[in-house]
Parts: C-alpha cells; sequence; structure tokens
C-alpha cells in the first residue's frame, strides 16, 4: 500500500507534467510581448455620419428630479451606449433634422436651479459631438406635460420647428431654422399640439373633436387658419393624442380601439373610413390601447404597431404585455408580438430590416425586436430613469 | 358629457373662455379652480387586493384615497402638506384640471380639484396615476397629464406636488 504523501507526490507530479503546456503558453508571451503602451489622455469619442438607422434616441424627463432631463443614444444593433443630451426641465424630446446634421431640442431653465428666472431656448446640438452648437431663445411658454411626439414637430422640408405652448393659453412657437431665430406664435385657442401636414402646414387637435389646419408662409407666420368640423367624439370616444403618419396620412387610435386615418386633401386634413383595431370578441374581453407613446408605423411595409392590453376604459394610458401589428392597406391584423417587459412606448426604425424599440417609463430597460419576426433580440440595461418617447433617424 | 355637466357653473365659464379667441393669451387669473397633477405614470396603482383598497378608501397619503380618483402625480401628503394644502416653501397652482370622485363614505360625488403645488424640485413620494375621465392633452382642463405649475407668472416654477381639494358636491 502506498503511503498517502507518495499518492500525492504522484498526483501532483502527473499534474505538472500535464499542465505544462499550458504554463509555458501562458508565460512565453510575457517573455516576447512589448509591454501595452501608455494610453493617450484626453481621448473623447465622435459619432459617424449619418447615423445608423438603428439608432434610437431614448427621451428621458426624470420625473424624480425634473431640472436635468435627457435624451440617451442606444445603438439597436449592438446594444451600446453612444452617448446622451441633457435637456434641462421639463424635457421633451429631441427632434432630429431631415439632413442629419443638427438635433433640435426644446428646453426650459431656472436661473437658480429649481428657482430664478425661467428660460425656454431651443438648443442646437452637433450630431457628431453631441455638443451644443447655439441656442435660440424663444417665450417662456412651452407646454410642461407628458411628453408627446406632438410638442415640437418640423415641417417637412425641415425649415420651421413648430413647438407646443401652454400657459394655459395655447400656440405654437415657430423657430426658422435657417435663420436660427424665433419668428412667432400662431394662436390655436381650443387646440393643442401640431401634427406637420407639409412643407408650411400642421393641424392641432382641437377640445371639440375639430381639426385646426394651420398654413404658414414662407417668412414662418401663419398665412390661413382653417378649423373642420368636429370629426371625432371627445365625449364618448376620444382620439389620443399619440399620432403616428405614413406619407400624407396621420393615423389616431380612439381610447376603445377605433383607427382614425386624417388625409390631407385639397389643402385640408380629411378624416377616412375609420376602422376598429379590435375584434368585439377583443373588447368583450377589455382589450384595448393603451400607454405614453403607443403607436408606432413603417411606412415601406406600411404597417401600424399598437400596444395593447386588458383593462377597463380608464386605463388608457396603461402598458401592455402585446403589440399588435396591422396591414394598413389590408385593414387588418397580421401579427401579435409578445413583449418581454411592460411596454408603454415603441417605436419601429425606418429601414428595410427594421428594429422594434420599447422602453416603459417605470423601467430603465430598452428592449430591441426584430420588427418582422416579434423576436427579442436584446434588452439594454439602465437607461435613464424614467423614459418617454423613442425617436429614431 | 354627463359628469362634465356637473361641473361648477365657474369652471364652465372658464372652458367656454378658454376655447374662445378672446382667451388666447389672456387673463388667467379668472380661470377656473382647480388643478391637476402633473404627469403620469400609469405605475403606481393596481395591485392591491380588494380589503386592502377598501382600508385605504379613506386615507389621503394612499394612491386608493376615493379623491385621487383622477390624480397624477406625487401626493402632497407625503411631502409634507395635505390633501388640501401645499408643504412648506411651496406655491399652490392658480390654475387646475378638475375631476369628479365617488366618496364611499357619504355615498356622494364631488368635483375634485387637483392644484399642483409648486417651486422646488419633484417631491418624489407615493406617485399616484389614476385616470378615471382623464382627456387627452386637447381637453386641458380635464387633462392631468399637464404640469400646471407652469404658465401665469406666480407659478412659472417647477412641479413638486400634488392636491386634491374638493370644489363643490357634483350635481
Amino acid at each position: 500500500m502506498k503511503s498517502p504523501r507518495r499518492v500525492l507526490s504522484a498526483w501532483v507530479l502527473s499534474a505538472a507534467v500535464a499542465c505544462a503546456p499550458l504554463a509555458l503558453a501562458l508565460l512565453a508571451p510575457a517573455a516576447v510581448q512589448a509591454a501595452l503602451p501608455p494610453d493617450p489622455a484626453g481621448t473623447i469619442q465622435t459619432l459617424p455620419r449619418p447615423p445608423s438607422a438603428h439608432w434610437v434616441w431614448v427621451n428621458d424627463f426624470a420625473f424624480s428630479h425634473m431640472v436635468n432631463g435627457k435624451a440617451m443614444l442606444v445603438d439597436g444593433d449592438s446594444g451600446r451606449f453612444l452617448g446622451e443630451l441633457d435637456t434641462g426641465f421639463g424635457s421633451m424630446r429631441v427632434v432630429l433634422a431631415p439632413d442629419g446634421q443638427v438635433i433640435y431640442s426644446p428646453e426650459t431653465y431656472f436661473s437658480r436651479g429649481t428657482r430664478g428666472e425661467r428660460t425656454d431656448v431651443v438648443t442646437l446640438y452637433d450630431p457628431s459631438h453631441l455638443s451644443p452648437l447655439g441656442e435660440i431663445v424663444i417665450p417662456p411658454k412651452r407646454s410642461s406635460n407628458m411628453p408627446m411626439m406632438s410638442n415640437a414637430q418640423l415641417t417637412d422640408d425641415g425649415r420651421f420647428l413648430l413647438i407646443y405652448n401652454f400657459t394655459p393659453a395655447q400656440s405654437i412657437t415657430v423657430v426658422d431654422t435657417r435663420s436660427r431665430k424665433f419668428v412667432g406664435e400662431v394662436e390655436t385657442s381650443g387646440c393643442a399640439l401640431s401634427f406637420p401636414t407639409g412643407a408650411r402646414s400642421f393641424f392641432s387637435l382641437c377640445a371639440d373633436g375639430a381639426l385646426l389646419h394651420t398654413v404658414l408662409d414662407d417668412t414662418g407666420h401663419a398665412s390661413r387658419s382653417d378649423r373642420t368640423e368636429p370629426l371625432f367624439d371627445v365625449d364618448h370616444d376620444p382620439l389620443t393624442e399619440k399620432g403616428v403618419r405614413v406619407g400624407d396620412t396621420w393615423y389616431f387610435v380612439s381610447f376603445s380601439g377605433v383607427l382614425y386615418p386624417f388625409k390631407l386633401e385639397q389643402g385640408s386634413p380629411k378624416l377616412q373610413q375609420t376602422w376598429p383595431l379590435l375584434s368585439a370578441a377583443e373588447k368583450a374581453q377589455n382589450w384595448r390601447p393603451g400607454g405614453l407613446q403607443q403607436l408606432a408605423v413603417h411606412a415601406g411595409l406600411n404597417r401600424l404597431y399598437a400596444i395593447m392590453h386588458q383593462g377597463p376604459l380608464e386605463t388608457h394610458k396603461d402598458p401592455g404585455h402585446e403589440v399588435w401589428v396591422y396591414d394598413l392597406a389590408r385593414k387588418a391584423r397580421i401579427q401579435k408580438i409578445a413583449m418581454k417587459n411592460n411596454s408603454g412606448s415603441i417605436q419601429v426604425t425606418r429601414d428595410s430590416h427594421p428594429l422594434l424599440f420599447s422602453v416603459f417609463i417605470d423601467s430603465t430597460v430598452l428592449d430591441v425586436y426584430d420588427a418582422t419576426t416579434g423576436n427579442l433580440i436584446r434588452s439594454v440595461t439602465d437607461i435613464g430613469t424614467t423614459p418617454t418617447v423613442l425617436v429614431t433617424p | 358629457m354627463k359628469w362634465l355637466d356637473s361641473l361648477t357653473e365657474g369652471s364652465a365659464r372658464s372652458l367656454a373662455k378658454r376655447t374662445s379667441r378672446r382667451g388666447f393669451i389672456g387673463t388667467l387669473g379668472t380661470i377656473l379652480v382647480g388643478a391637476s397633477g402633473l404627469p403620469l405614470l400609469p405605475v403606481a396603482r393596481g395591485g392591491d387586493a380588494a380589503d386592502d383598497k377598501a382600508k385605504h378608501v379613506n386615507d389621503p397619503t394612499s394612491c386608493d384615497y376615493w379623491r385621487h380618483c383622477a390624480i397624477d402625480g406625487y401626493l402632497c401628503g407625503c411631502c409634507g402638506g395635505s390633501e388640501n394644502s401645499c408643504p412648506p416653501g411651496t406655491q399652490m397652482s392658480a390654475i387646475t384640471w378638475v375631476g369628479t370622485c365617488h366618496n364611499p363614505i357619504d355615498g356622494k360625488d364631488y368635483v375634485v380639484s387637483y392644484n399642483d403645488c409648486c417651486g422646488k424640485a419633484t417631491c418624489g413620494r407615493c406617485l399616484c396615476n389614476r385616470n378615471e375621465r382623464d382627456t387627452p392633452l386637447y381637453v386641458p382642463f380635464q387633462s392631468n397629464d399637464y404640469n400646471w405649475c407652469s404658465g401665469s407668472a406666480k407659478t412659472n416654477i417647477p412641479y413638486h406636488c400634488s392636491t386634491a381639494r374638493i370644489v363643490a358636491v357634483a350635481k
């Protein structure tokens, strides 16, 4: 019988022999490789232009500390956090110039943090360096509300920036992006937000269910303003203000899930045939759309994406665990996507292999899906504090 | 709608003024009573069992408090104020939005004004969002998605928390 010590010695010897090649392999490079060079000081990343179609800006109005909202840029392909903009109090959302040369951000600041004089500006940011290029002072009237895409919109040619004011008098601030100057205000009494319909026109949604269509002249001042008859029933089935656009048609969904298309015809928005996103059986089961940015579209595929959940009428802002996909031409649902996490805001990229992004304001996770298969690609964690609306290039 | 009909005469007058051209950029001091909570997170609600909700229906620091049927924001009762008063050093918004809530204790419906308290950073305590009869932004005085601290010269300042003042019995 071998002694325990001899057994141990034999094991150590055999182990040493077995591991020798590995040990040599580990030691050898250290013997021949040069030491790592010192890193240069002061290196700062820049971003390529044009931006990837799979990037997304996650806007965060930082509800628990509203003076320092921000917008965070994430690459959907890698999940990499690329950088951020600090966007001030009550941050709504960034607006991307069509030519990709500048990012506009309507912002509010107080001279002493939460006290002092209020100043509203549109800050211009360099998309490569994410640093300010300049600012345009605007009247301190910018609406402070739950962020909506239509708090700030560009006219179709990118010339005029339209910013919704609420004091509670309602108006639209017009900024000329060419001269980078405040132009003036357009009165929209009784009507809110802006939904562009062309290079010089937009409409607002009114409290009586009408649309106020405003036409601008080439200086950015209102040249015409027409109010339609009431086109939807505010009392019994109001439309959410979270519209999405494909071409010359804006789509809005009502609390009960009826889709309202408004198409620009002969210079003014006309209601097209409405159609339900829900079957009678689904309505009976209390399915309904919900969320902060509850609709998204892909123009090339002509598809509408809608966040759905089950709940009573007053849950019209609630998140959902499903996104239902519709073929807008056939007016038919073609897909249901099961969401991994609560979904309150969705956005779809514009390219031919689109991604579907999803966040919820009470979570800090950005989920990335294949927008055609519905498969979850990745989840990106620790994105801000209260992410609101999503903006894609 | 029915519940709108039950609003006070003063509210109705204000609504008319708001929607008129004359009201544009007009005097705000005459507008309304009420109030609203700021934004919104559809999060802090639900989850409680029915028994728990019943237990908290008369607790001003609970989201299930009967007056909170349409509130959206941080409850001032958790922030140094109460359901009808603001915390020290803040200011109550002069304009607001109103809801109509049912009080199960006395069986009556009340018009509730959700005045925001303003002038300090967000309180961050007792977040509550309930949306009974809430409307989109284009119907402002029934929408809890606005920050009513912005606007008039006196309260053009940051949002802190939201109260739930009784204005009147709904008729």
